[in-house]
């Protein structure tokens, strides 16, 4: 199996900043955004996502995976839920409205119970928006971050040296155990193991993983004896760790960080101050 | 005397969860700038011994330790495990294991960051341990895709980058083809000459033997069974437990009995040889290089064939199509007369049965019985024939009373013999290994391929070795492969007397090669060095 | 040895380590298998790594095994973040996690059991944590959190690792007796 990451230097914007400070810039665009059900402001979130997603240079075809992923989640939620059955809509829309088909929908001549309000319609593009706001900042990271600075980057967010240095020891056996798991898998297909070929009932298929796992799984403790003691030998957690790469914040990263509070300190203030950016469907949308 | 780097005295030590005594007695001292070699079959505690002085033991593997060790008149029970460290310095036996870091700046900074040296420092210092084994134009390149022997030169600047003073190598020629196993070996010695006391723990004997350490230790359960230079010791052991230079088995051997070696894979009229390779070309994917640049060859029945070759060679990517596991991007490979395109692994694994390097990669099931019924239940074996396979199989390689057991529990060499077993069960027709002796100290590996080449029920056996002497001993037919080419397909006698085209493809003669070579008018056939003694007479 | 419960020195740590990327990879290995399909609930071996890893060496590696493990697993197949899954597959390791004194021999049925039934609690817990985000995050409803995340993934979770996980238990007991430590 080929392991790759999906980073490569791409020289967009967001690797001119520190990882920290786009770490913190896209929580607090999370927490922001998450308080908003009002489009005027989903619709500034949703241009500035975009706007920082297109600046990171990554192709479609690199992100299309995770756009298909996304667009099926949005589609199941969506269309499937707040349109087609149509619950309470998360309980921000507030009970009856008006009425898409007030004469009833027919198909084919059937009349089909469907209540689709325009508020609810609303409500799904303002889910839309969210959704894909949120997804656009996070979708992007792995993209544009080096996988091996996760480890300095989560210590500089003030993480303890130990749990740092395991996440980013993490990122080292990854290529290590994909060979691994390649070689287990040869090994077992030399036995004439066909995973593709699996019967039974979901047990006995559950089971059939156990060849693949249980040699992969204990082969990996074992090394993980050796690497315990490489780490020992070589005084890991004796002293307070000095990290090779530094991170330094400059002023630009100031000033992503400033956003992403003031981004935050707004939605507070409309939440609970000002009781403004909660569900609002405009008047000219209802028929 | 007291500031000797290492002083051992009456060193004794038995592990927690065991009753008898890993290490007995032991004492030694070693001087600065000398290369000491700790040789011994394994469990006979030379990675004991070693715990004791690195400090593993007691801050890690806890038990009941007597005696003493000091290292520059101090006390290894006064020293903290930060100031152990930075005296000794010990790569083990996995570098891939051992490397820590994903970048290679990474990996040799890591002693230094743990022991919080300023930024300022590291990486002169880093630098500085690479610069000592020449190997600074690796600096920023990923640790994963390095060769083996650049892995282990990686993992010894690491260590280097503290400043050790003593040196200890565990088993460092393990996962290395000769080639650079000698490289590495040069690196030891120019280490020693620099001040550095340096301590081998190593099987390969013969190998380490040519940088002429200045102190040999034997061990044998536990204890040292013999402490002195390195001709005292050829006298001492045993050959059979220690590979030594074939003058010196020969000359040993003429006292004993001759062995005894029938191997029984005879040629058989086929219609189809069993395996075709037909130009075969092969690369990972459409941008990278091609590792098979036109392979051709076919196997009969009757051929005992080793695949020679460095690591890295191509040899492994090869065998791998004589499974179908790899599919050829060019050119075809025929297994009985069906394309691999057009067959599954299982059935071609009718045919070629594979064991791979490591058991443990392969052993999964709660018990021998269970494991050695995957293979042929996969197969489509009728219960009463798979029956008769796993009889037939566990008696084979002898462990027999072990049936109920767990294989995850059994030691390396059982496992390994498991890992044959649980192929001999498919009773396919061709056995095929990659490198069968790998992780077995000599006694076990030399015990292993004579019980195998004596096995009924095999029409050909494949396996793949960076070890000339295997050839040498085991081999009716040699296939060498370098750079993705096969070089050269011959009998043991037309391939391996070109001593340049070895070296050209980084293959090292032995000395039981030029052994052979020199009687070979007479005997016109290889033979291993205990029966050449007798031939003789 | 003596047990602690929150312990995270360099065994640990390298077990968190090798936990998250053996999660990774499974984790990749059966997204590479099958297109989005329900939420990518349907086969997930790989969680079994995070309570395995859990029971064997404690909260904190079975936390780290399946919080890191799951960003891997996402960052390998392309998917982005998915923050509260991530903390909610951590959650699986961690609760499973609690059990890690009470086993000793690996093998017992009682810990086998005790372990499972840590395990299930992980699940429930760690997937309601994780679906009931999406309430808060994307608006949806309380019908569609429940049978349109939790229960598929919770079942599909459960499932696959109540059957692993005795497996792996076993296996483990075998290569724990051959240790030195």
């Amino acid at each position: 199996m080929l392991v790759t990451w999906h980073y490569r230097v791409r020289n967009g914007l967001m690797e001119k900043f520190d990882p920290r400070a786009r770490w913190i810039f896209s929580l607090a665009f999370l927490f922001a955004v998450t308080m908003f059900w009002d489009a005027r402001f989903l619709l500034f979130f949703f241009v500035l996502a975009f706007a920082w997603y297109f600046s990171s240079k990554a192709k479609w075809k690199e992100t299309r995976r995770g756009w298909l992923l996304i667009g099926f989640i949005l589609f199941m939620m969506i269309v499937v839920n707040t349109i087609i059955t149509g619950g309470g809509a998360g309980g921000v829309v507030p009970k009856g409205g008006h009425l898409v088909w007030p004469a009833g929908l027919f198909l084919l001549g059937w009349k089909i119970p469907f209540d689709l309000t325009w508020e609810r319609l609303w409500f799904a593009i303002c889910q839309i928006m969210r959704i894909s706001s949120i997804s656009a900042i996070f979708l992007i990271i792995p993209y544009t971050m080096d996988p091996r600075q996760y480890g300095v980057t989560f210590r500089g967010l003030g993480l303890p040296d130990s749990f740092a240095y395991s996440m980013e020891l993490a990122f080292r056996y990854v290529p290590t155990l994909a060979r691994d798991f390649t070689t287990t898998f040869d090994a077992q297909r030399a036995r004439g193991y066909e995973i593709e070929r699996v019967k039974g009932n979901i047990f006995k298929q559950i089971v059939r993983v156990a060849p693949l796992i249980v040699p992969v799984t204990m082969n990996s403790i074992m090394m993980g004896e050796d690497i315990t003691d490489a780490m020992d030998l070589r005084c890991f957690g004796q002293r307070p760790r000095t990290w090779l790469y530094q991170l330094n914040y400059h002023w630009q990263d100031y000033v992503l960080i400033s956003l992403g509070i003031a981004m935050l300190l707004v939605g507070i203030f409309s939440l609970y101050v000002f009781h403004i950016g909660g569900f609002w469907v405009p008047a000219f949308f209802i028929h | 005397m007291t500031d000797l780097p290492l002083i051992v005295e009456n060193l004794s030590f038995k592990y927690r969860r065991r009753s008898e005594l890993a290490l007995d007695g032991v004492s030694f001292s070693l001087q600065p700038g000398q290369v000491m070699l700790i040789a011994g079959s394994s469990g006979c505690g030379k990675t004991t011994l070693m715990r004791c002085i690195n400090g593993l033991i007691p801050n890690t593997y806890t038990g009941e330790m007597s005696g003493s060790i000091r290292m520059f008149g101090k006390s290894i029970t006064e020293m903290e495990m930060a100031e152990i460290s930075q005296t000794v310095g010990t790569v083990l036996q996995d570098p891939e294991r051992q490397i820590l870091g994903s970048y290679v700046l990474n990996e040799v900074a890591f002693g230094l960051e743990s022991l919080g040296i300023s930024r300022e420092e590291i990486v002169p210092r880093a630098e500085k341990a690479l610069q000592r084994l020449n190997i600074l134009y690796l600096r920023d390149r990923e640790t994963f895709g390095t060769s083996g022997g650049e892995k282990q030169k990686i993992a010894l600047a690491g260590v280097l980058a503290m400043e050790p003073r003593i040196l200890l190598l565990d088993e460092p020629l393990a996962s290395l083809d000769p080639a650079s196993a000698h490289e590495a070996l040069d690196a030891f010695r120019q280490l020693a000459d620099e001040g550095i006391a340096v301590m081998i723990v190593e099987h390969r004997v013969e190998d380490v033997l040519s940088i002429h350490p200045e102190l040999v230790m034997y061990m044998d359960e536990g204890k040292c069974a013999y402490l002195g230079d390195s001709k005292g010791l050829m006298d001492v052991v045993d050959y059979h437990r220690i590979k030594l230079p074939a003058t010196v088995v020969m000359e040993r051997a003429r006292k004993d009995p001759a062995p005894v070696f029938n191997p029984v894979v005879l040629p058989k009229e086929d219609k189809t040889p069993l395996i075709q390779f037909e130009d075969v070309h092969f690369s990972y994917n459409e941008d990278s290089p091609e590792v098979l640049k036109g392979i051709n060859f076919e196997v009969h029945s009757g051929d005992v064939i080793a695949v020679l070759g460095h690591n890295g060679s191509g040899k492994t990517t090869m065998v791998k199509h004589a499974l179908g596991l790899l599919k050829p991007t060019r050119g075809r490979v025929l297994i009985e007369g069906l394309d691999t395109r057009k067959t599954t692994v299982a059935q071609s694994a009718h045919t070629v049965g594979y064991v791979f390097q490591s058991p443990s990669q392969m052993l999964f099931a709660p018990t021998v019985k269970q494991e050695l019924a995957f293979g042929p239940t996969n197969l489509g074996y009728s219960p009463e024939e798979i029956q008769k396979n796993i009889d037939w199989a566990i008696e084979t390689v002898n462990l027999k009373s072990e049936l109920d057991m767990p294989p995850l529990a059994l030691s390396f060499g059982q496992q390994k013999r498991i890992s044959i077993a649980a192929i001999l069960a498919m009773r396919s027709r061709i056995l095929m290994m990659d490198e069968p002796t790998a992780g077995q100290d000599y006694w076990n590996y030399q015990a292993f391929m004579d019980a195998i080449l004596q096995m009924p029920g095999f029409d050909s056996i494949i396996f793949i070795t960076h070890d000339v002497d295997l050839a040498v001993i085991y081999a009716t037919r040699i296939l060498l492969v370098y750079g993705g080419e096969l070089v050269a397909d011959g009998t043991p006698q037309e391939v391996l007397k070109d001593e340049k085209l070895l070296r050209s493809c980084r293959v090292l003669p032995t000395s039981l090669l030029k052994l052979n070579m020199e009687y070979l008018p007479r005997t016109g056939k290889f033979y291993r060095a205990e029966t050449l003694a007798h031939l003789q007479s | 040895m003596q047990k602690k419960l929150w312990k995270f020195g360099t065994k640990e740590v390298v077990y968190a380590a090798i936990g998250a990327a053996l999660y990774g990879i499974l984790g990749l290995a059966t997204n590479l298998l099958q297109l989005p399909s329900a939420g990518n609930v349907s086969i997930r071996p790989a969680i079994v790594i995070p309570m395995f890893f859990g029971v064997v060496f404690g909260p904190i590696v079975g936390f780290i095994s399946g919080f890191l493990g799951n960003i891997i697993s996402d960052l390998l197949s392309g998917y982005g973040l998915w923050f509260w899954w991530d903390l909610g597959n951590g959650l699986i390791g961690l609760i499973s996690g609690l059990i890690f004194l009470r086993i000793v021999t690996y093998k017992s049925g009682k810990e086998i059991v005790l372990a499972e039934i840590f395990g299930v609690i992980g699940v429930v817990v760690g997937m309601a944590l994780a679906s009931i985000s999406e309430m808060w995050v994307s608006g949806a409803d309380i019908k569609t959190v429940i049978f349109g995340n939790f229960l598929p993934s919770a079942i599909t979770d459960a499932i696959w690792g109540l059957i692993l996980l005795p497996i792996l238990m076993i296996a483990y007991a075998a290569v724990n007796k051959r240790s030195g430590r």
